[in-house]
């Protein structure tokens, strides 16, 4: 995948730990990276000061910060849509302000940061938006129906970007990913007890995931190596939905 | 906030608890069937009753309904609601 060298990419969710192994596998190929994320201290001095590198601290669902950000942005060879949220609620206590707070940061940010790439024509031809989904999808789990609706709703309407945008070669595929060792992961094993957290890990055929599992799977669909791939769902399970009873 | 009242909102809740089951005693963790969907609704439950979002940690340091009542009552008095 050296075909990405001097290709400019722009990764959302760029401070999380999959978007950050995104970041540096784009760096170490002579990409050329634009990102943007919730939190900048967490990348290191190395990745900041990197000459290929540019940080754009924005709120994506803020419609100002929206405006900014696009003005900063060059013609791309790719996106990574990889901000979001998870944030599980059990559905009798759901209210409007968890739909909000989910959808805007999971679908409502990614959809109106699609139509100003596209208005700018930041989008080349032939570029590829990668958008990152969860195996929850499709498989939910008890506490994530607004999550695991989220995502469908984005591997939706990744779908129809393929359609429209096919004619200019821009292709749009989902990765769908389970679990991986993020420091969210960390987070929710702090919530979890020590059986619970083997219990899930159990379930795992080839063991949870890595973000560079994550990353790889960007990497190959940004490249030429994935050219003939639109419209596509891209699982990434470690074999976890082998035991699914679906 | 009385822990009375804490604890009949829990019971009232979790229909398959049979109501004056529970004390303040009581380890939540070894109520029936008990998941991590029990820790949600909990979480929950707490944030919409009395406005007070406790975290993953926060939950998992408690061990009794007393422990999940006392630190309810210092998020709500400490002004820690939601924040």
């Amino acid at each position: 995948m050296n075909d990405l060298k001097g290709k400019q990419f722009f990764i959302t969710g760029a401070t999380g730990g999959i978007g950050m192994v995104v970041v540096e596998e784009c760096l170490k190929r002579g990409a050329v990276v634009f990102a943007t994320g919730r939190n900048e201290s967490v990348l290191n001095a190395q990745i900041l000061s990197h000459p290929d590198f540019t940080f754009i601290p924005a709120d994506l669902t803020n419609a100002d910060d929206l405006s900014s950000l696009i003005k900063l942005l060059p013609p791309l060879d790719g996106v990574l849509f990889g901000a979001g949220i998870i944030d599980p609620c059990p559905i009798k206590f759901i209210k409007q302000k968890h739909i909000d707070a989910i959808f805007s940061i999971n679908f409502d940010s990614i959809c109106l940061l699609t139509s100003l790439l596209a208005q700018n024509k930041l989008l080349k031809d032939k570029s590829s938006l990668v958008f990152l989904s969860s195996v929850s999808s499709e498989f939910p789990y008890k506490g994530g129906a607004l999550y695991a609706a989220s995502k469908a709703a984005l591997e939706a309407y990744a779908k129809g970007i393929a359609l429209e945008f096919a004619s200019k070669g821009i292709r749009a595929n989902s990765i769908r990913a389970a679990l991986v060792e993020t420091a969210m992961f960390e987070k929710t094993k702090n919530a979890l007890t020590t059986e619970e957290i083997a219990e899930v890990i159990s379930a795992y055929p080839l063991g949870i995931g890595a973000p560079l599992d994550i990353a790889n799977a960007v990497l190959f669909l940004w490249s030429d190596l994935s050219s003939w791939m639109t419209g596509s769902v891209l699982n990434l399970d470690g074999g976890l939905l082998l035991n699914s009873k679906k | 906030m009385e822990i009375i009242d804490f604890i009949k909102v829990i019971e009232e809740e979790f229909e398959d608890l049979t109501p004056g089951t529970l004390s303040p005693d009581s380890v939540f963790r070894d109520m029936d069937g008990w998941s991590s969907m029990h820790a949600l609704i909990f979480v929950a439950l707490i944030d919409t009753t009395y406005d007070v979002l406790l975290t993953g940690e926060e939950l998992k340091s408690c061990l009794t309904i007393n422990d999940l009542f006392d630190i309810t009552n210092l998020k709500m008095s400490s002004g820690g609601i939601n924040a």
